[in-house]
């Protein structure tokens, strides 16, 4: 337990109902989801690289286990369980320990057990309203328990997004960037090679391949692979099956013979993902960015003043809150708006809050179809040490 | 008395016989203590040394809690165990015998796939059509989880393979495998190719002194001498 002492213990329950009461009066459900959950859910959702940050265990059935490395799929799945489609409107909150290997060795600021309180709105009727208030809900009780100065930063990958498909490029360009989102390096790499010459795309496939394989006739394309195969007396093993192989071999193709990404579109996404600004000044700066260069994101910006507006009616100062466009990079899971609650004393890689929108999550946690999904949770024994740090 | 110097050894197959000749030939001949099968041993002409026969796989282990205080292992064992391997141990020699490449490797008909970056750019394609994410298997979780990190894949399943791993993609268990190869020719007549970028560690047996075992003058002129007469 990371609450060493009976008095530190008591202090953070006394916090976490302060927590609790100012969620349940916002009108959230207060729910303890199990400790212990199924490893796949997670490790689908998540990854290999939460994985290894994750306690993973086998019981004595040869299950595979882990404990929960947040709350947050703990409450989607608790929520499916109730409504196996998940589209039915529920807010939640809970408070509880949550579990993570701290691969740099456990210390006081990243422990491997530490509690989360915090709450989740699923299939809200309108997002940005959802977004405003799960803000809003989460500053409300942090300053509740006392919080005094702190620092909001957001993020929308939602305007990310939209640069991609008002860019000019094939789609399987758009997927591939937004594959590579989440790893800053591997985006950087990729975008350079989209601008540069395309012909090394094709280095080290079969060059017989590259003359007879034509992406406009997808159906030819796969006898061909299959011949080739059948020829060189290469049997197939494994799921992955000739039509995949040649879906694959096409685009490398197509990547080959096709033009490489005009550099302006590089320039334009680039600069886009290092704007960090005062959120009452981000929408000019982005439009200043765009203007002239035929990209046109009007819808996904209306949407983001839209919260901003929100934010402003709830009390947040917009001019205290930073907007960086690279934000959210660090959870694959978000799909729209992020936000986090830093204090001075802590520093940035210890936020005492944070959370956002993962539409998709509840896809992958078994509904068959994505479900409007917001949620934060507040690191309360960070909060406790800024509360308690302020006070001395 | 904690005064003797524990060697770790491998118990069995071409791993042992090599380094018990390498160690005679240094003109440290070792000798089993009580049974035959047993797996304690000494070192003749040389006090305050207790060998012991163990797998090579638990001789990394030994090493790394200091429970042994010099082992002979591969370095893709030292390295699956310890991520803090430079840490908490020593590889002060590397002996000549016992080389394996950890690789990457995939079906000889994924044509479409030649590196790793290959391998990542499949591995949306590949969970819509499959509901899943590919499957690795290995033996080296540790390893692969690095390695596939530090090359940007993140979207896969580890499947621990304890044996026979280059047979789990056409057993339908896996999709790929990181495994250990010598000259390749077994994963190539199980159907599969090694990717341009997919040698993971050229491995082979060293002899590995541990950080954290207690040392003491005693133990330490021990050791001295042994490293001395394998000429480190």
């Amino acid at each position: 337990m990371a609450a060493e002492t009976a008095k530190k213990f008591e202090a953070l329950e006394r916090q976490a109902q302060t927590l609790m009461g100012v969620f349940v009066a916002a009108g959230h459900e207060a729910v303890a989801p199990s400790m212990i959950q199924p490893a796949d859910v997670f490790l689908d959702v998540v990854g290999e690289t939460l994985r290894a940050r994750t306690y993973v265990f086998t019981d004595h059935n040869g299950d595979e286990l882990c404990l929960r490395p947040d709350l947050t799929v703990p409450t989607c799945r608790l929520h499916l369980e109730r409504h196996p489609e998940g589209n039915v409107a529920a807010k939640y909150c809970y408070n509880g320990p949550a579990f993570r290997f701290q691969p740099q060795g456990a210390a006081s600021t990243h422990p491997r057990e530490f509690r989360q309180a915090g709450i989740e709105a699923f299939a809200a009727g309108d997002r940005e309203t959802a977004d405003a208030e799960t803000v809003a809900t989460i500053i409300k009780a942090m300053k509740a328990a006392g919080l005094g100065a702190f620092k909001l930063r957001i993020g929308d990958l939602g305007l990310f997004s939209a640069l991609l498909t008002a860019s000019q490029m094939p789609e399987r360009w758009r997927t591939l960037l937004t594959h590579q989102f989440w790893r800053p390096d591997a985006f950087r790499a990729e975008l350079k090679r989209l601008v540069s010459s395309q012909a090394e795309a094709l280095q080290g496939i079969p060059a017989e391949l590259v003359r007879s394989l034509d992406p406009a006739e997808p159906d030819d394309a796969e006898n061909t692979v299959g011949r080739y195969l059948e020829r060189r007396g290469i049997e197939l093993v494994g799921a992955r099956s000739v039509s995949e192989i040649t879906a694959s071999l096409l685009d490398i193709v197509a990547d080959g013979r096709g033009v490489p990404l005009p550099r302006q579109t590089a320039d334009v996404i680039e600069t886009y993902l290092q704007v960090r600004a005062p959120a009452d000044a981000a929408t000019a700066r982005i439009e200043d960015l765009l203007r002239g260069k035929g990209v046109d994101i009007t819808p996904a910006l209306d949407t983001f003043d839209r919260r901003l507006a929100l934010l402003a009616d709830a009390g947040v100062d917009l001019a205290h809150t930073e907007f960086s466009a690279e934000f959210g990079r660090s959870l694959e899971y978000y799909t729209g708006f992020v936000f986090e609650i830093a204090v001075p004393g802590l520093g940035p890689t210890s936020p005492v809050a944070g959370g956002g929108r993962y539409d998709s999550l509840m896809h992958a946690a078994g509904a068959q179809k994505d479900v409007a999904a917001v949620g934060a949770a507040i690191h309360t024994e960070r909060l406790l040490a800024a509360i308690e740090g302020a006070n001395r | 008395m904690n005064e003797r110097l524990v060697l770790a050894v491998p118990s069995k197959g071409r791993l042992m016989e090599q380094t018990s000749e390498l160690l005679a030939a240094a003109g440290l001949q070792l000798r089993k203590t009580g049974h035959e099968r047993g797996y304690r041993g000494e070192i003749d002409g040389l006090d305050g040394v207790d060998v012991t026969f163990i797998s090579a796989s638990e001789i990394a282990a030994h090493l790394k809690t200091g429970r042994a205080h010099l082992g002979v292992t591969g370095e893709d064992l030292v390295r699956e165990h310890m991520a803090d391997a430079d840490d908490r141990v020593t590889l002060v020699k590397k002996l000549g015998f016992g080389h394996a490449d950890v690789v990457v490797a995939v079906p000889l008909g994924w044509i479409d796939v030649r590196n790793m970056a290959d391998l990542d750019r499949i591995a949306q394609p590949f969970r819509r059509t499959h509901g899943r994410w590919y499957r690795v298997a290995t033996k080296y979780l540790n390893t692969t989880r690095r390695f596939f990190a530090a090359m940007g894949v993140t979207d896969y399943r580890l499947v621990e393979s304890l044996g026979a791993t280059e047979g789990t993609p056409a057993a339908g268990t896996a999709d790929l495998i990181v495994d250990i190869t010598s000259t390749g020719e077994t994963l190539r007549a199980n159907g599969l190719k090694i990717l341009d970028d997919g040698v993971i560690l050229k491995s082979e047996a060293n002899l590995v002194v541990s950080n954290t075992a207690g040392w003491t003058p005693c133990t330490e002129r021990t050791r001295d001498e042994i490293l001395a007469r394998l000429g480190v």
